[in-house]
């Protein structure tokens, strides 16, 4: 595929054949065969100093290092002999004599490299009996990350990572010998947008975020793939929710947002802006369908697509165009930018359709791109040309859907409001509550991205289907659905799915 | 003793200095290196002389020279290790301050043959008599012409930059040394890349120990036969033996490689004081196994050392009279490695020192024969599991106190 030799070895009695330049440790995996590591990172440069990934190599005295010696014709190597078993009880010894045992208060737990090797690959009695060095428990490094130097176990994935990805290089290593410590750079904390990877890569409860410390833990979290809406790179995402939801009220349903694996896309980062989506899922939201402004109870969304259905129904069909507006955004799915283009350009025949999306933002090298919606070349592919509405044009209208928030990011509230105001009949399908929806007659709550089925788009023209990582609340339903009830009631079948 | 190779003179305010250094023949076998031999014929004059390398580790210098490839683009550098941190090692402070030109000479011998055009010396950083003498003998080099652009008026030239270390054991370490030469953390890389390949500044480099590149204009100047013919033919010529601790006349002793460890620390160095007696000897740095007095008659070379399971190391020869407790050397040596492990390798980091904590605890509280045993299973734990070989030079040399002074050391924990 990319062209690299293949070599072919045996590991733990099994034939192996990996490309030239995997190193064992991959090349294992590859296997089946889990070699375990704490330094290792795929994503970062060998460093070689937790020692834990030792493998017998045929022909060589020594155990050799699994992470950096490169795979090569013909090897053998064993990964669960005596003295590979032997050498990973005694790195697994080492650190736990100096490991504080907080396992009950730390939020790793669960999650833990230390903890998991141990129940794998130690199972031996305690042995330290000389005190344990004391050091600093609650070390803020910046952006809300806590460095606790008793758990650490200076894998040094954190510094090779600031130095390595993001290039800012804010922690380092201090001291040495068993003094040996991480620590910010001249009192310069961590400030970068992807400071939460860090907790990601630590594989122990060294760096904790405080976002998270303290509230949930690891063996309650559902954790369901998604792609990340906050740009148009596409990331992989893992939105770890508390099962069972929905709980009472004041509790969280998603506890974090982490880094998926995405080669292509985004390798094993994410930044920190699509990491506090988190907040956009839980925070904010519209829960419940409002008309005339008011919470209508009873209402369903199937019976206010039925009016919103016959208020269309109302006007006369060859001049619907200029008095039906539709705004839409890109963080539809194409699924559902498909059912609006069949419905509303086609089916109806409309031409005022425009697009209200977040401002663009500051990019960087790295991940984030200037668009902050995630679907911004999906909507090119359904056929739309894109533009932003026209607020006096809007305040035309006879009938007015829009769907998302992305007006309030270009317009000045009061002037939304006045436009709002002159539409005899407005509907907002929102995921959050915005402070014009009074004047709304009516409005809808939908899913976010996390909630929903779909593809995206990236930036890079990649298509990436995501299914639904989180439940929504009750009465919130995907636009797709909408769109497609919409279309049912209105004689124009569009066919496809509805992103449930 | 015999005739002195290395011209070590006596350290007299002149004797280092560029004019009684020529007045020794300095430099000639620099010119005729340079002038008259083609480079890769240097190199393996070097080779055939078996000079082994005189760090610690052994390894043929002309061997190691020819790992770095020729002809490809972009620089090549030399490193001098002069951070001789070894405890019992003081050798290369003897050539450092003596000879300093014969360090240069062999440092343009060895990079005219392996093509390289710039140096560093890593000094170690409590040497800062020895760095400005270094700069003072470079100053008169460069004047004189034997450092600089167009050496001897060939197209070869080489500069030289002095660099104090800031006191850490680790970065005698080759690869650490480059780190920390490159302004970062002194701490051990993974090899491979070996630096023949990828060194200094991600570029092919040698590294070598003062007195190895010190041996190197004698073995021009007369020949790699002669050379070998002083040694032995698997490790050739003399080694200069540091030689300190419960002796009469502890001193550097320049003696041919495969000289008796008995010979030099009784018959050179005068043997053990009035009245006392010889317990144990480590014999070369402290990271060698130590070796029982019925067992010093061992000859000093690499191979003969690893055979009676310890090693020639650094050539520090350590006495310990019969009046010191193991019990200190035992807590000492664990000081010392505890103190100067960088951190990096879990095993070391961490082993280092639980090894201090449980002899400290011995030699404050006393204990049993469980805890010697688990020094000694910590020690395994960490032996042949680290980066760098100060893993194994903290484990070994423990390993073998508790395991060849046992008798003493239960003796000394049960109270």
């Amino acid at each position: 595929m990319n062209g690299a030799k293949p070599v072919a070895l045996t590991i733990d009695g099994r034939k192996v054949v990996a490309d030239e330049g995997t190193n064992i440790l991959e090349a294992a995996a590859m296997a089946g065969v889990d070699i375990p590591h704490f330094c290792y990172h795929p994503g970062l440069q060998v460093e070689g100093s937790c020692r834990m990934c030792l493998v017998e190599i045929e022909g060589l005295p020594k155990l050799e290092l699994s992470c950096s010696t490169p795979v090569r014709e013909g090897q053998i190597v064993r990964t669960a002999s005596d003295r590979v078993r032997q050498a990973r009880r005694d790195v697994l010894e080492f650190l736990l004599a100096e490991h504080p045992l907080d396992c009950p208060i730390c939020d790793k737990a669960g999650e833990c490299r230390l903890q998991d090797y141990y129940d794998l690959h130690g199972g031996f009695p305690g042995r330290m009996s000389e005190p344990r060095r004391r050091r600093a428990k609650k070390v803020p490094i910046g952006r809300g990350l806590i460095l606790d130097r008793e758990r650490c176990i200076l894998c040094t994935r954190c510094v090779r990572f600031l130095r390595q990805v993001t290039g800012t290089g804010e922690l380092g290593v201090f001291e040495r010998g068993l003094g040996t410590e991480i620590g910010i750079c001249e009192e310069a904390p961590v400030a970068n947008g992807y400071s939460g990877n860090l907790v990601d890569i630590c594989p122990v409860g060294a760096i904790t975020a405080e976002d998270f410390r303290f509230k949930t833990r690891a063996w309650f979290l559902d954790r369901k793939p998604s792609v990340c809406p906050h740009c148009s790179r596409g990331c992989a995402v893992v939105v770890e929710s508390v099962k069972g939801y929905p709980l009472s009220k004041g509790e969280r349903r998603v506890y974090r947002i982490t880094a998926g694996e995405a080669p292509a896309v985004n390798g094993f980062w994410i930044c920190d802006l699509g990491r506090d989506g988190r907040h956009e899922i839980d925070e904010g939201r519209q829960t419940r369908i409002l008309k005339g402004g008011e919470p209508a109870a009873g209402l369903f969304w199937p019976q206010a697509v039925a009016e919103i259905a016959s208020m269309i129904r109302s006007l006369p069909g060859p001049d619907r165009d200029g008095r039906i507006t539709v705004v839409l955004n890109s963080r539809l799915t194409c699924e559902e930018l498909a059912l609006a283009k069949a419905l509303f350009a086609t089916g109806l025949g409309l031409d005022r359709i425009s697009f209200a999306d977040p401002r663009p933002g500051p990019s960087d090298d790295l991940l984030l791109t200037a668009e902050r919606a995630p679907n911004g070349r999906g909507v090119l592919e359904a056929g739309f040309a894109p533009r932003l509405p026209l607020l006096h044009e809007l305040a035309t209208s006879k009938v007015a859907l829009i769907f998302g928030t992305g007006l309030a990011a270009h317009f000045p509230e009061e002037a939304v409001a006045g436009a709002l105001a002159e539409i005899p009949f407005k509907v907002l399908f929102e995921a959050h509550a915005m402070p014009y929806d009074r004047l709304a007659d009516l409005v809808i709550p939908v899913a976010v991205p996390a909630e929903k089925s779909g593809t995206y788009v990236n930036i890079d023209g990649l298509r990436q289907s995501f299914g639904r990582a989180v439940e929504p609340g009750p009465g919130i339903v995907p636009e797709g659905q909408i769109l497609i009830a919409l279309a049912r009631r209105l004689g124009c079948d569009p066919g496809g799915s509805d992103g449930r | 003793m015999v005739d002195n190779g290395l011209a070590l003179l006596p350290s007299d305010d002149r004797a280092w200095r560029l004019e009684a250094y020529l007045a020794r023949g300095g430099y000639d076998a620099a010119r005729k290196a340079v002038t008259t031999m083609t480079p890769e014929a240097v190199v393996c004059e070097i080779r055939d002389a078996v000079l082994r390398g005189r760090g610690g580790a052994g390894f043929p210098a002309g061997v190691k020279w020819g790992f770095v490839p020729r002809g490809l683009a972009g620089p090549k550098y030399l490193c001098v290790n002069a951070d001789e941190g070894e405890p019992g090692t003081f050798k290369d402070r003897h050539v450092l301050c003596c000879a300093p030109h014969q360090l240069l000479e062999g440092m343009v011998i060895a990079a005219y043959g392996v093509g390289i055009g710039s140096a560093y010396i890593y000094v170690r950083g409590e040497y800062a008599l020895i760095a400005d003498r270094l700069r003072a003998a470079i100053g008169e080099a460069r004047s004189a012409g034997y450092l600089g652009p167009d050496i001897f008026g060939s197209d070869f030239g080489l500069e030289v930059t002095v660099h104090p270390g800031a006191g850490a054991y680790i970065c005698g370490e080759e690869t650490a040394l480059l780190e920390s030469l490159e302004g970062r953390r002194g701490q051990p890389r993974v090899k491979p890349p070996f630096p023949a390949t990828v060194g200094l500044f991600r570029s092919p480099t040698v590294i070598n120990n003062v007195e190895t590149l010190a041996s190197v204009p004698q073995i021009l100047a007369r020949g790699a036969e002669w050379f070998r013919g002083r040694g032995l033919p698997q490790d050739g010529g003399t080694r200069l033996f540091g030689v300190s601790g419960a002796v009469r006349h502890p001193g550097v002793y320049e003696l041919p490689v495969g000289t008796s460890l008995r010979t030099i620390v009784e018959i050179s160095a005068g043997g053990p004081p009035e009245g006392r007696s010889i317990k144990a000897v480590v014999p070369g740095g402290l990271s060698a196994p130590v070796l029982r007095p019925e067992e010093l008659d061992v000859a000093m070379d690499f191979d003969a050392l690893a055979k009676a399971g310890s090693m020639l190391g650094s050539a520090g020869i350590i006495v310990v009279s019969d009046e010191t407790p193991i019990l200190d050397v035992l807590l000492v040596t664990a000081r010392f490695y505890a103190h100067e492990s960088c951190g990096k390798c879990t095993p070391c980091r961490i082993g280092t020192s639980w090894i201090l904590k449980v002899v400290e605890r011995l030699k404050r509280l006393g204990g049993g024969p469980d805890d010697l045993d688990l020094i000694v299973r910590l020690a395994g734990g960490i032996s042949g599991r680290t980066l760098c070989p100060l893993g194994d030079g903290a484990a070994l040399p423990i390993r073998a106190l508790v395991s060849k002074f046992r008798g003493e050391l239960e003796q000394a924990v049960t109270r």
